[in-house]
């Protein structure tokens, strides 16, 4: 994706910056941090997107004031048998049907359980994105959904990004046995494909649960998705950051360091781990990206959020059968992904612009 | 060997005519093949025509001795024949049992533990070998050295009890006496056995040729035995069926020699795609189910095409009664009133009755349960007197198939709201029955559905609630029901001879069996039976459709 091959992002110094804008005199103090903020205000793609993802957050946030001043139902309420008021007209929120017995075992049959279309604001805010065939409210699943994916895909993102952190430290510091067998650890994990691991564990721990070394995890918890993504993730961030890792323990700085006697720890909190600082947003605003779509596939097949809670990949698999009568109901939440994820891409890209100018040939693929 | 009865009597209900234990022997089985009733079949024969196609569900096998899906058991019909049949005919009739590949129905000894059949003579398998007598041992034989789903079946034949404990190392069955010169057949039982007959139309019992290796055939299929036979089988793809070159014309007047030279199937699991196929003329039947949510719209465009047919089927709730909460009886009674039935119907598209009773309502044993009214109130109560209100409970259901899956959602749902922490797990269709059937999964609550092998309460009550049948593994009693007193009560009803089995007072018992085990007991939870649907394209004539035992009967079909 190329988006952001203009050339204010070829600027890779400060220096360079400054020669642009007209004197050197203007940058002289100011840290690399206000440098990178600079450039991705001039982005506006990227901040465009940004806006767009905290819109959406704010929305699923909001899901529960819709449910209760809106829709007037929660996210798991059915409504098989139910009637809504639309212009006037009493129409039923899933249809019905009837049997009549012709005889020699034949039957006539009407045809029920076909769930209402989008009423838009017709009905008082219900069934907005219409229903599903057990007669509870799209939006509000959508809108619930999104705040179990969005949760899901941050928290995970963040628990592989915590986790890659320590063992790319602990890895590319010590190096030796330790660095040979936490790259074993991730060559371990990378052999599998990302999805049928993560169906592997998720199914398998969806079944039982969690109940080991002291934790009590049921089998619906949404912590099970949340582990497994985290997990399948570990070597796509710990393995660039302990490339990185490698390369800054050759530095002057760390030999002067360990000079003065600082203990490994405090070099590697204070000395390695501030310079790792910048990859290390870039990398977690673009894995935030993956795991929000492994829980979607995860939870499509099966193996994630498990129903009748919402996430946006349950919601996709529900309508899945009926897409050709409904397909308001894969549509609405398919749309809320492609637009999570793309947003969250772009402003990636940019926030990688912005903190790591060089890697903008990385970028235009 | 004393009198002998005939065992067209037991023909069970379905011929009515039950009951008859005195009737003279040859005489009445001579009466043969039973075609004087079927009826339908000549007026659907003599309108050959070169190619039907059609689109099929999945089957699991094309090998008699170990296919056990309808998708499967709706082609055999045709094409393996046993020493009994169902009738091929629509409606009750369908389930009647006339002779096949015997040349009359069986003489049964007084004590109904002495079948002798008699084979028609001159019939031959498709690839030209001879029919003998002695390839029904053989048969069942190969059935036990495949370890074969219906081994369970004949473990009252006399001297099978070696071939239960080490089936691959089964070599004979003394209880089966043949002799291929006479073309007799005898089988001696331990006891007698009210079902032998329908057991005995099974196709786990179509002989094929002894030659026939014991292990699963596919690539091709044994043989056949009736007037087809599967040339050609690509699992989980397509198969094709021909005639069989030496099937003769009106060899048994009970089996339809058939319209169609060559049948040509494409297999699907998609219920859409396979409609579309017959909507867009590429094929002339959909053996699928129409997809519920597009019933409306198909009903609207080619309603003339498609036919709807009750089926003896139960879908229903199993509690398990080992296991908390549902081994207190309040608790499963509250599942009964909690649970609305036209609500589970509109679940499935419209595409079923509501049900209270366990056996489907074309049995004549079959007497309404009109009990539990849908009370969420009283349910709540109960749920409350039970002591089990707040406890954690898994419902169990069917992830790929979208009606079973709404249906387990819908029970979740309800379970909530009766105070349970309710989840639900859902699991694939392909491995959905061996997992809850698996003791150490601990399913407590779920969706199960049966669809009968043959039509007598003993392939319901006896496979699915007899304790004494529950099993580790492969478990079909889901909820682990077992109740002693009525244990021995579907012992008894199950070991009566043939000519008892469905006298009136004998059907009494069996309705008082249904009461007793969902009011009674609230044992299960059933809620509704199943409809099926036939599409068919608009070049077929559907007054030649026949919907038997095994569903639509392809030999019969016909164009316009």
């Amino acid at each position: 994706m190329a988006t952001t091959g203009t050339e204010e992002f070829t600027l890779d110094t400060a220096a360079e910056l400054a020669a642009e804008e007209g004197g050197g005199a203007a940058i002289q103090g100011r840290s690399p941090w206000v440098l990178a903020a600079r450039r991705l205000r001039r982005n506006y793609v990227a901040l465009a997107f940004l806006a767009l993802f905290l819109l959406i957050v704010v929305c699923c946030l909001l899901a529960p004031v819709y449910s209760s001043h809106i829709s007037g139902v929660g996210p798991n309420d059915t409504n098989i048998n139910g009637t809504i008021v639309v212009n006037g007209q009493k129409l039923d929120v899933v249809s019905n049907g009837g049997i009549t017995t012709l005889g020699n075992g034949q039957v006539k049959v009407v045809p029920a359980g076909v769930p209402i279309g989008p009423q838009w604001f017709n009905a008082g805010g219900k069934y907005v994105l219409g229903a599903d065939n057990l007669g509870r409210d799209l939006a509000t699943r959508i809108l619930y959904g999104g705040e179990n994916s969005l949760q899901i895909g941050l928290a995970s993102a963040a628990i592989t990004t915590l986790l890659s952190i320590v063992f790319a430290l602990l890895a590319g510091y010590y190096g030796g046995v330790v660095d040979w067998i936490i790259t074993r650890f991730f060559d371990l994990i990378w052999a599998f494909p990302v999805i049928l691991l993560g169906i592997a564990l998720g199914t398998a721990l969806s079944i039982n649960g969690f109940h080991h070394f002291g934790l009590d995890v049921s089998g619906s918890s949404l912590w099970i998705p949340t582990a497994v993504i985290s997990y399948v993730y570990i070597p796509y961030i710990g393995r660039p950051l302990r490339g990185q890792v490698l390369a800054l323990r050759e530095k002057e700085f760390i030999e002067a360091a360990v000079a003065q006697g600082a203990s490994s720890a405090r070099i590697m909190v204070s000395e390695i781990l501030p310079n790792l600082a910048s990859s290390i947003l870039v990398l977690f605003t673009l894995i935030v990206a993956n795991t929000i779509l492994t829980e979607a596939a995860l939870s499509f097949l099966g193996a994630g959020v498990q129903p009748p809670n919402p996430s946006w990949g349950t919601l996709i698999s529900d309508g899945e059968s009926d897409i050709v009568t409904a397909p308001w109901w894969s549509i609405a939440p398919g749309v809320a992904i492609v637009l999570t994820v793309l947003s969250l891409n772009v402003f990636g890209d940019g926030l990688r612009d912005a903190l790591d100018p060089r890697a903008k040939v990385r970028i235009e693929h | 060997m004393g009198a002998a009865v005939v065992a067209a009597g037991l023909a069970l209900v379905v011929t009515a005519c039950g009951g008859g234990s005195s009737s003279s022997s040859a005489s009445a089985s001579g009466s043969s093949s039973g075609s004087g009733s079927s009826g339908s079949i000549a007026s659907t024969q003599g309108k050959t025509f070169p190619t039907l196609k059609v689109a099929w569900g999945d089957t699991d096998y094309m090998d008699p001795g170990l296919s056990y899906r309808l998708e499967s058991w709706q082609l055999f019909q045709d094409v393996y024949l046993t020493l009994v049949i169902k009738q091929h005919a629509n409606g009750p009739a369908g389930a009647k049992i006339v002779p096949g590949l015997a040349q009359s129905m069986p003489t049964v000894n007084k004590a109904g533990t002495d079948y002798k059949f008699t084979l028609r003579k001159g019939l031959k398998y498709s690839n030209g070998t001879p029919i003998k007598a002695s390839d029904f041992e053989k048969t069942i034989v190969r059935d036990f050295k495949l370890n074969s789903p219906g081994i369970g079946f004949y473990s009252n034949i006399v001297g099978v009890d070696p071939c239960e404990k080490s089936p691959t190392k089964c070599t004979s069955i003394p209880g089966i006496v043949s002799n291929d010169a006479a073309g007799t057949i005898e089988i001696k039982l331990k006891q007698p056995e009210s079902d032998f007959l329908y057991v005995m139309s099974l196709f786990f019992s179509a002989p094929v040729p002894p030659t026939t290796p014991a292990t699963p055939q596919g690539s091709p299929p044994p043989p056949g035995s009736g007037p087809y036979y599967i040339a050609n089988y690509s699992p989980h793809k397509s198969f094709t069926i021909k005639r069989n070159p030496h099937w003769q014309k009106g060899a048994i007047a009970t089996v339809p020699d058939g319209n169609p030279d060559t049948v040509q199937g494409t297999i699907l699991d998609d219920l859409a795609q396979s409609a579309q196929m017959v909507a867009s003329g590429q094929a002339d039947y959909d053996e699928n189910l129409l997809p519920s949510d597009r019933l409306a719209q198909y009903q609207k465009k080619y309603g003339s095409q498609i036919k709807y047919f009750t089926t003896p089927s139960t879908y229903y709730f199993f509690m398990n009664q080992r296991l908390a909460p549902f081994n207190n009886i309040k608790a499963r009674q509250a599942v009964n009133y909690a649970i609305d039935r036209n609500q589970l119907v509109k679940l499935r598209g419209g595409l079923g009755k509501p049900t209270q009773n366990f056996l489907p309502p074309n049995y004549p044993q079959f007497k309404a349960i009109n009990y539990y009214k849908y009370d969420l109130n009283k349910a709540k109560q109960l749920v409350q007197q039970s002591g089990t209100k707040g406890q954690a409970v898994t419902v169990y259901t069917i992830s790929d198939v979208s009606t079973d899956k709404a249906i387990g959602e819908y029970l979740q749902g309800v379970l909530k709201s009766l105070g349970y922490k309710a989840s639900i797990r859902e699991l694939a269709g392909g491995n959905y029955f061996t997992i809850v059937g698996n003791q150490s999964t601990k399913a407590q609550i779920g969706f199960t559905d049966w669809y009968e092998d043959y039509p007598y309460p003993t392939d319901w009550f006896n496979v699915l609630l007899n304790g004494e049948k529950i099993t580790q593994i492969h478990n079909n009693n889901y909820g682990n029901v077992d109740i002693k007193p009525l244990n021995k009560q579907m012992d008894q009803l199950a070991a009566l001879p043939g000519s008892e089995a469905s006298s009136t007072g004998t059907n009494s018992k069996w309705a008082a069996l249904d009461q007793a085990f969902v009011v009674k007991n609230a044992s299960v939870a059933p809620f509704l039976n199943g409809v099926l649907t036939s599409f068919f394209s608009s070049r077929m004539n559907m007054s030649c459709d026949v919907f038997d035992d095994n569903q639509d009967d392809f030999a019969q079909f016909c164009l316009k």
